[in-house]
């Protein structure tokens, strides 16, 4: 679960980044893709805490490839800090978002056969 | 018939789980350290600060981190090359930190991921910075550090991706069946995927005996 847990640690980084890196005012779509974005992440991670939702991370990859791409939406002399920003996060939960919830432990298809065949062999 | 199913179990060729905690933990120590020499050559390139520290070849890193090649980069990555790098090297704490201590069997996608990580990537970075003096003309200490560092960990996390692969070339000759192999390879446990595993396994007790 250490995944998610960072996962939603990002997530108050990317609420935050509009106040850190003094996002313009005039240009209200990042301010509301990074509360947005902020805000589907947490709800990701959180709902992969309940078992039978363990797999909800996965979506995280949708926001992490749209951060992502938000680096590419402008010529490459005209990046700025949010855009970086959103870059190195896009890339970060990209990572972390494909972290099975319970990775520590087998899998829950091995678990099941394991399972099977211990009470086979009783 | 008994059945056993040992998370520490030793996966052929090796005397030990290439698995195990203990090494991947040194892995990640390793990776986090180069994480750190990066982020901090970021630092540098997104101008956080305005020196960085190297006691051999004095400013020529900074003709390295202000290169043409680095500000291609840049525009390719969209982020300073040494973010980048220290992406990937998170990566690597990351995907091996992930997974049981028989991820080399129940998840063989992640053994291969972090392989990827590890060797392809570490192995063209590591090129690519032992071949920044014929390039820029300078040397940057800090880089080589990480380059080292690089190889060091191709080294500890080979073991692994190659019992993994084994694996899964067991799995092929026992089933024949690309679609089984997709499935194992997921991390979709059976009945040949298992027996695959033990022949794995029991393969290096054999030689020992």
């Amino acid at each position: 679960m250490w995944a998610r847990v960072i996962e939603f640690m990002l997530a108050v980084w990317l609420a935050l980044s509009p106040f850190i890196f003094h996002y313009s005012r005039d240009e209200p779509f990042f301010f509301v893709n990074s509360f947005v974005c902020a805000s589907l992440v947490t709800l990701f991670s959180f709902l992969s805490f309940w078992y039978p939702l363990r797999k909800m991370h996965l979506l995280t990859i949708g926001v992490a490839l749209w951060l992502w791409s938000l680096g590419y939406s402008t010529f490459p002399e005209k990046t700025s800090p949010p855009l970086e920003n959103s870059v190195v996060i896009g890339l970060l939960l990209l990572m972390l978002a494909i972290v099975p919830s319970y990775s520590s432990q087998l899998s829950y298809s091995w678990q099941k056969f394991i399972k099977k065949k211990l009470n086979e062999t009783i | 018939m008994n059945f056993f199913f040992h998370l520490e179990a030793t996966p052929k060729p090796w005397s030990y789980n290439p698995s195990k905690w203990s090494q991947r933990i040194c892995i990640s120590c390793i990776a986090a350290i180069a994480v750190l020499i990066a982020v901090y050559m970021g630092f540098y390139q997104w101008r956080l600060i305005e020196y960085v520290w190297d006691p051999v070849f004095g400013d020529q890193s900074k003709q390295v981190l202000d290169s043409n090649v680095s500000h291609t980069m840049w525009k390719w990555f969209r982020i300073p090359d040494s973010i980048m790098g220290a992406t990937a090297y998170l990566g690597d704490v990351i995907f091996a930190l992930a997974g049981s201590t028989r991820r080399w069997q129940d998840r063989p996608w992640l053994v291969i991921l972090f392989g990827i990580d590890v060797i392809p990537l570490g192995a063209v970075s590591a090129v690519l910075v032992f071949m920044q003096g014929a390039v820029v003309g300078s040397w940057c200490f800090l880089c080589l550090i990480t380059a080292v560092i690089s190889l060091g960990l191709i080294f500890l996390a080979y073991d692994e991706i190659w019992s993994c692969i084994l694996f899964l070339r067991a799995v092929w000759r026992k089933s024949r069946s690309v679609r089984l192999l997709w499935d194992t390879f997921w991390g979709k446990a059976s009945e040949i995927a298992y027996e695959a595993g033990e022949s794995v396994i029991q393969q290096r007790k054999k030689r020992g005996n």
